[in-house]
């Protein structure tokens, strides 16, 4: 009791602090342009490390080596190339100069202008991210679908009345 | 060196694989969905639920704007597409952000699944050892069936058995309770004992048969002691006053804890067995006073003739002296008396050699003897019951011999009955045993049982002195066993048919058809 009686003091003296002693510093706060980029950023290395946890989690603690967990793991790491390749293409993007990319009076004609050097060149190339991506849900999926039919197997086996063709 | 590369590819492979993400993320939802119906318990496929859900949800996120953007730039709209592209990004980054979210909450997931696997697990070689022991039940119930099945099956031949011996023997067997109430008798105990049931004796106390209770209380006291008596000599009494011989044997029984919970017995009946061991002592007996009164009687037969001759002579001498004439004719009587005696004891050692052998008409021969003896008995008033069967067959023997056993009979009746009375004669031809019964009883007073063992005695007669020489049975006796027989007494009649006709004692002469053959002559 004393000890709640402490908190609601201590919150009751907070508040009152904050109604009486207000400063600009501690208004809302401006959310400027980079600060998008940067939870973007952000997040994809928060998805990267939860990805990397999961795979060594799977590979640490298997739960068995049928094909839906094969595929399940294939698809995380798909997933993980991407999120690297999308943050660094990111990252290559926010350093690409604004005329490097040339736009014309349709899509067909936009181009990116060189020099290739490795940076410019891995730009390029990791513009293609739907070769990691496609790959990664398609898995996902092949993964899903598997467990479903062993779900299904585990119920005939269970019961065969539920044997539905 | 190359100066451009087109961006054409780039937004080609954008937009196609856009699309393609698209679809497989809802193909993923579709069986991700489907796993949740399936198993709807199972928090693994929850898991991917809601993992394909955040994923498909990136997918479409992204693929939707993607493709926005291409169709948006394609038409010349790319002013349209900057004000929306910090939304698709926006929207992007809250997808994979929550996808992450998801990613690192399957460790919870895993080791809720490993606990419920362990669970399961468990639960499963829980089920497998209750199986197990369910069957090593069931197994040890069906041995346990089995062996209380043949258990009960030895249990039952063995009652079977010994309730046979139980019902079947010929002794008597019987258990009494610690009081010595008999709990339970055997058939054949229920019918030596003089009982028709077996009811009638149970709940009766055993000292109740004994004829003497100072016996009883020896055996009682015996038992005890030692725990067992063994084949000990008893005279049990009949309801109807009649008495067996037996010889018993009885145990204590005790519970588990030793303590005496009753006894068990068995008695053999040797009341036949008694009778015969004392006829034969009685013929050894007769056979050796036979043979002491040959030589007696043949040394005092010449000294008794020459006293009579003598004594006839002075007779003579002495016709005039009345007193000594009467002294005489004493002398005289008395040595006639004497020589008569003498003459039956040689007769008695001498039975068998005397007459010649024929066949005998048991019927004439009786007849023959009544003819002579009927007046005296008429002059006493005793009447006759004359029942002749009229299918005897004749017998090899002496007729003589005969005739002097059925006289000697028809006098020791006469005698019993004094005045008055009735002598009754039967006569009967067993076929089974090919015996022939002759039955002579009177209405006298009977023989008391201190005698009855003793009336086959030579010398032993209830007769006043001078009347009688205790002769008669015995010679009958020898003159019957010469035919191969024997005579019987009854005192009262065992059979109810000479009870009922007055009998207080018959004399059975039982005289075998085909031994008759053999005796010497």
């Amino acid at each position: 009791m004393k000890s709640h009686k402490l908190i609601i003091d201590i919150t009751v003296l907070f508040v009152f602090i904050l109604l009486f002693l207000p400063s600009t510093a501690l208004a809302v706060q401006v959310h400027g342009p980079p600060e998008g980029f940067i939870v973007h950023l952000m997040g994809h290395v928060f998805f990267t490390a939860s990805l990397g946890f999961l795979i060594y989690i799977l590979h640490k603690y298997p739960l068995d080596r049928s094909p839906a967990w094969t595929y399940f793991k294939i698809s995380i790491f798909f997933w993980l190339v991407w999120n690297l390749d999308t943050f660094f293409v990111h990252i290559l993007s926010a350093r690409l100069p604004r005329d490097a990319i040339i736009t014309g009076p349709h899509l067909v004609y936009s181009r990116l202008k060189g020099p290739f050097d490795l940076e410019r060149s891995m730009y390029y190339l990791g513009q293609f991210d739907h070769f990691l991506c496609v790959p990664a849900m398609y898995c996902l999926a092949m993964s899903l679908k598997n467990f479903c039919q062993r779900a299904e197997r585990a119920i005939n086996e269970e019961d065969p009345k539920k044997n539905i063709p | 060196m190359i100066e451009y590369l087109p961006l054409f590819p780039v937004y080609v492979v954008d937009f196609i694989g856009a699309l393609l993400v698209v679809v497989f993320a809802l193909i993923a939802f579709f069986y991700a969905r489907r796993l949740t119906i399936l198993q709807p318990k199972s928090v693994l496929w929850t898991y991917m639920f809601w993992f394909s859900m955040a994923l498909v949800a990136l997918a479409v996120s992204r693929g939707v704007g993607h493709t926005v953007r291409f169709v948006l730039l394609y038409i010349g709209l790319p002013g349209l597409w900057k004000s929306i592209a910090p939304f698709s990004g926006g929207l992007n980054t809250i997808t994979f952000t929550s996808v992450a979210v998801l990613t690192f909450y399957y460790s919870n997931v895993r080791d809720v699944i490993e606990r419920v696997k362990n669970d399961a697990i468990a639960l499963y070689e829980a089920n497998l050892r209750l199986q197990k022991a369910q069957e090593a039940l069931r197994r040890l119930n069906l041995n346990l069936e089995k062996m209380v099945e043949e258990r009960t099956k030895e249990l039952r031949q063995s009652e079977k058995k010994f309730r046979g011996l139980f019902e079947g023997s010929k002794d008597l067997i019987f258990f009494c309770n610690e009081q010595h109430i008999i709990e339970d008798i055997n058939p054949s105990g229920v019918e030596l004992l003089g009982f028709k049931s077996r009811t009638d004796v149970i709940g009766k106390p055993f000292k109740e048969f004994f004829r003497d209770e100072r016996q009883w209380k020896m055996f009682k006291e015996e038992v005890s002691k030692k725990g067992h008596i063994k084949d000990v000599e008893a005279q049990l009494v009949r309801p109807d006053g009649s008495r067996i011989d037996v010889i018993l044997t009885i145990s204590v029984m005790k519970d588990e804890n030793g303590y005496i919970k009753g006894c068990e017995g068995i008695g053999k009946d040797i009341t036949k067995m008694k009778q015969v061991t004392e006829s034969l002592i009685q013929s050894e007996k007769m056979a050796s006073v036979g043979q002491l009164a040959a030589g007696v009687a043949h040394e005092i037969n010449t000294p008794l003739g020459i006293i009579l001759g003598y004594a006839q002579l002075l007779e003579e001498d002495f016709e005039d002296n009345p007193d000594a004439l009467e002294s005489l004719k004493i002398i005289e009587k008395q040595t006639k008396i004497c020589k008569r005696i003498v003459g039956d004891l040689l007769k008695f050692s001498r039975s068998s050699s005397d007459s010649e052998v024929a066949d005998v008409d048991i019927n004439e021969c009786i007849n023959e003897v009544l003819a002579i003896t009927e007046h005296s008995l008429n002059i006493d008033r005793i009447y006759l019951i004359k029942n002749l069967s009229q299918d005897i067959p004749p017998i090899k023997g002496k007729k003589e011999k005969l005739r002097q056993v059925i006289i000697n009979l028809l006098n020791n009746a006469h005698h019993a009955i004094g005045h008055e009375g009735i002598i009754g004669i039967w006569t009967e031809y067993d076929s089974k045993t090919k015996e022939i019964r002759v039955i002579i009883g009177d209405t006298g007073e009977g023989i008391p049982p201190e005698i009855q063992n003793k009336i086959f005695d030579p010398f032993f007669t209830t007769k006043s002195v001078g009347k009688g020489t205790g002769l008669g049975l015995s010679v009958s006796f020898g003159i019957i066993k010469d035919h191969g027989g024997y005579i019987e007494a009854q005192s009262p009649p065992k059979e109810k048919r000479f009870r009922d006709a007055g009998m207080e004692t018959v004399m059975i002469i039982h005289l075998p058809v085909n031994k008759s053959d053999n005796q010497n002559g």
